[in-house]
């Protein structure tokens, strides 16, 4: 895509999530649209983002991908992979090339490149003092990211961290802790919904996934009422 | 009046703080019969009496458990109420009759627990003399057992492994989405299946919900229907 083109729609995307952030929204479907726009608009084949659990353990919250061998190579990165790193050291942490760069996190390099992934960038989401989590980008090229493309990917983490922590004003610790409780509980009751369409409709889980949000969006609802709804069996798709 | 009975009932069950041994003691009181007994047995726990207000009801636990026959199976294995309300005119149950005969059982009732696909055991109750138990009693009696069934898989899967590692956890949340949409139940009564089929086959939450995703298990309360 051509800068200007580019340039537009990184113009678009913001004001777009500025818009959200001040009309009110719903968190999951804020995290959702940020990977989308990660995906859509950086130079990069799939994106995620990782909330730390109470016990301190990142959790995938949103994914360009639902296929659960996706979501498995991010949640190895939680454990021990770039993801990690980024989040305790809160830095911007490469792996340029995973067929060359095998010894610091064997198993993920290993999986990642099973999966097609050759490179991966883990950015942390910080608020002053707290790192609440990471962005993920992954690409199936070698290579490091452009420097446009770092910049454009830090401003999408700060809007994901401002986003997940002021859904209500928090200003504490403890209400951090609980903002986060509350998009990774969010994530749940999605992952509950998703296996609700995929038993009644016959569907993969990222197919499932797919179905639930494009009724969120064709009712203008949030993806979590509408995941709420499915499991309470007040809805069926 | 019976609607308070039923209410205390029902918080003396739920209540954390009963010991599992005392969950008998509430259907007696609820339904005024003269003894009740909570056991399990079937394919999935072993035979064993959890609770009983008396030797008596005990004693009727272990001879249907030891004859194979009696109403404790009938119900698990219909998965509805027995009720016989003059034991010694029934023709249902020849041998276990003979050997209650001379314990002074008039009728004696029972009520299965099982949740979802799962086969628990069943809730005896019994009355000296001849009597019956009235539409809304068994009604309430079910209810009841129905509460009893979670607090007793709930206490036979705590020693279970808790499920570790975030990806996991995704899978089992899947997987419980997709068990409540074959069973049409809860959230919270799927998870509880499923940990209750990780216990029974002695493997990880993780591996049972693996296979509910790839549709090689499949629950259903009509256990002809299920597949292995």
């Amino acid at each position: 895509m051509t800068e200007t083109t580019r340039d537009e729609k990184l113009f678009d995307a913001f004001a777009t999530l500025a818009d959200t952030l001040v009309a009110g929204y719903d968190v999951m479907d804020l995290l959702q649209s940020l990977v989308d726009y990660c995906h859509d608009l950086l130079d990069v084949d799939s994106a995620g983002i990782l909330l730390a659990n109470l016990r301190g353990e990142l959790e995938v919250v949103a994914s360009t991908s639902e296929a659960n061998t996706v979501v498995e190579i991010m949640q190895l990165d939680a454990d021990a992979g770039p993801c990690t790193q980024a989040f305790h050291e809160r830095i911007v942490v490469s792996v340029p090339d995973t067929e060359v760069d095998t010894d610091r996190w064997p198993a993920f390099s290993k999986s990642a490149r099973s999966q097609g992934i050759r490179s991966v960038y883990a950015i942390p989401l910080r608020l002053r003092e707290t790192t609440i989590g990471t962005l993920n980008l992954m690409r199936d090229q070698p290579g490091e990211l452009n420097p446009y493309d770092v910049r454009a990917a830090q401003a999408l983490a700060d809007v994901a961290t401002i986003g997940i922590l002021q859904e209500r004003a928090v200003s504490d610790a403890s209400a951090i802790r609980d903002q986060l409780q509350h998009a990774l509980s969010s994530r749940v009751v999605i992952e509950q919904a998703k296996g609700v369409v995929a038993e009644t409709a016959k569907l993969s889980m990222d197919a499932a996934f797919d179905r639930i949000r494009s009724h969120a969006r064709s009712h203008q609802m949030p993806l979590s009422q509408v995941a709420r709804q499915l499991v309470g069996g007040e809805l069926r798709l | 009046m019976t609607a308070d009975a039923f209410r205390d009932a029902s918080e003396t069950v739920s209540d954390p703080a009963t010991d599992i041994a005392d969950l008998a003691r509430p259907f007696v009181g609820l339904l005024r019969v003269s003894g009740a007994s909570v056991s399990t047995f079937g394919p999935f726990l072993d035979a064993r009496t959890i609770s009983a207000t008396d030797e008596r009801a005990g004693r009727i636990d272990e001879l249907q458990f030891d004859l194979g026959e009696g109403p404790c199976w009938d119900a698990l294995t219909t998965r509805r109420p027995v009720i016989e309300p003059d034991l010694a005119s029934s023709t249902a149950w020849p041998v276990f009759a003979e050997a209650v005969r001379g314990q002074r059982v008039g009728a004696i009732f029972a009520f299965p627990l099982v949740l979802g696909p799962l086969e628990l055991g069943a809730v005896d109750l019994y009355s000296d003399s001849p009597r019956s138990l009235e539409v809304e009693q068994q009604r309430q009696a079910l209810a009841l057992s129905s509460i009893v069934s979670r607090i007793l898989l709930r206490h036979v899967v705590s020693g279970a492994q808790p499920v570790t590692g975030t990806f996991s956890r995704r899978l089992v949340h899947q997987a419980t989405g997709m068990v409540l949409a074959q069973l049409e139940t809860t959230p919270e009564d799927a998870y509880l299946v499923i940990q209750g089929r990780a216990f029974a086959e002695n493997r990880s939450m993780r591996d049972v919900a693996e296979d509910i995703i790839e549709r090689r298990i499949r629950f259903s309360t009509r256990p002809e229907e299920e597949t292995q």
